[in-house]
């Protein structure tokens, strides 16, 4: 039995979900979650409220209006409304078509851009496999072939460490990997990515979304 | 070329705010520059506006009278300096990562040190001067920043303030490099690395690379000269003019 939601109290509770994100209460986004799902919202809606939320943290923090904790506590309140999402989204059918491998490279322990660029991808359907960080460059071809993975996504922070995205993709055109491989990161310029012969590089978390849609395509 | 006891200093000094310290103490008496603008310190987290603010502050210091060339104490800095030109006068610049490079005294002993201990956070003087580095200053800062900005949310703060510490949860050792001795910075930081459960490790600093940038010299390998017109850019790994 399905009661069908009036379009009002729907996109109170979505905008509840959307605030409670970019406020980065994690359980005002958990209980919104709950509330949206018990009343049988749309779960592509639900995870387009989240989604909306997170990109409004990353326009605010490109822009310096917050800082990097404020984009923190707003993932994990993503999160946490993911966790309870996700299920349902499986269960509806809305299932990943491409997985992608994602990691910061050898030496480099920064993984706050990663970790939101993982929960992007996420949160548009790609199936996700986090190598974490400080990972060599042969784990990422492993994992590429393991999971037949279409993409993957290097991140440094430091230009100390750019020179181990430029050994890694080396890597991945020798061993002649099928996936795309984007790049990003502070110091990551379009021309670098051009130099190491990357597919593509991403400004911030929301433009990866993009960027790795635009690359499976 | 400059040097100590050169007659007329002829160059303007354009540098970072963290290593304020340091080029005073190396300068002297009677220091080598004839202008010099520090700007913030911290602005490779945001990389635009350090090149933004570089380039408007060269052209100021190239507007002084009897400036015929203007030095950088910066590195790529989060690339930051990538992209800045030299307008008039030609631009003298480190061909360093950062600060931490020349305060050890090379990029190959900084590499060294990340290989070695990756963990590694470092500290300068000049960073625990600006308070924000990890350790209880910042803390005392950002709880003051988090309670204004969110008054009616204490949850909210602690929740915040310990994201902040989960940034930094890969490191476990402050690196502590110094060249001018200075004991109050140093125990400072001994007190960060306690308030982190962190371990110390002072490190000897070198002058010698910041000496030579400020006194002019400027050999090929260590500095990179970008001439009038020309930009700072990567070719590979290596800094050039373009």
């Amino acid at each position: 039995m399905r009661t069908v939601k009036a379009p009002n109290d729907m996109s109170e509770i979505l905008n509840t979900l959307t605030e409670s994100i970019k406020a980065g209460k994690r359980k005002d986004a958990k209980a919104a979650t709950e509330q949206a799902l018990s009343e049988n919202i749309d779960p592509q809606q639900i995870l387009a409220a989240l989604t909306m939320g997170m990109d409004d943290v990353g326009r605010r923090f490109k822009a310096n209006e917050i800082f990097v904790p404020e984009v923190l506590v707003a993932a994990r309140s993503m999160k946490s409304s993911m966790e309870l999402l996700e299920p349902v989204l499986a269960e509806s059918g809305y299932t990943p078509d491409h997985t992608v491998i994602i990691g910061t490279v050898e030496g480099d322990l920064h993984d706050i851009g990663k970790n939101l660029v993982a929960m992007m991808l996420k949160g548009a359907n790609f199936s996700v496999v986090d190598l974490g960080t400080n990972v060599g460059a042969q784990a990422f071809v492993e994992a590429a072939q393991t999971h037949k993975a279409s993409l993957i996504g290097l991140s440094a922070l430091l230009t100390t460490t750019m020179t181990a995205m430029r050994e890694a993709v080396a890597l991945f055109r020798e061993q002649g990997l099928a996936a795309k491989v984007m790049i990003g990161g502070a110091p990551i310029t379009e021309q670098f990515a051009q130099d190491i012969g990357a597919d593509g590089y991403a400004t911030d978390a929301a433009s990866s979304v993009d960027l790795a849609r635009s690359l499976v395509a | 070329m400059n040097g100590p006891g050169q007659t007329q200093p002829d160059y303007g000094l354009l540098a970072c705010d963290v290593f304020a310290d340091e080029l005073v103490a190396l300068g002297g008496e009677s220091p080598p520059w004839r202008a010099l603008t520090f700007l913030e310190m911290g602005l490779h987290d945001h990389p635009d506006q350090l090149r933004q603010q570089v380039q408007s502050s060269i052209a100021e210091l190239e507007a002084t009278p009897g400036i015929s060339r203007i030095v950088l104490a910066y590195g790529l800095c989060g690339n930051g300096l990538l992209g800045v030109r030299a307008g008039r006068v030609p631009l003298v610049i480190p061909r360093a990562h950062d600060c931490i490079a020349m305060l050890l005294g090379s990029a190959a002993r900084r590499q060294a040190l990340m290989r070695d201990v990756p963990g590694g956070y470092f500290y300068s003087p000049g960073w625990i001067r600006g308070g924000r580095v990890p350790g209880p200053e910042r803390d005392a800062y950002l709880r003051d920043l988090f309670q204004e900005r969110y008054p009616d949310d204490p949850e909210l703060v602690e929740d915040l303030l310990e994201a902040d510490r989960d940034t930094f949860s890969h490191y476990h050792t402050a690196l502590y490099v110094d060249v001018t001795q200075d004991d109050g910075a140093r125990n400072k930081c001994q007190q960060c690395a306690r308030s982190l459960s962190w371990s110390f490790r002072m490190l000897e600093g070198d002058p010698a690379w910041l000496r030579d940038l400020i006194w002019g010299q400027w050999d090929a390998e260590r500095f990179l000269t970008v001439p009038p017109g020309a930009s700072i850019a990567l070719d590979g790994e290596a800094l050039i003019a373009r």
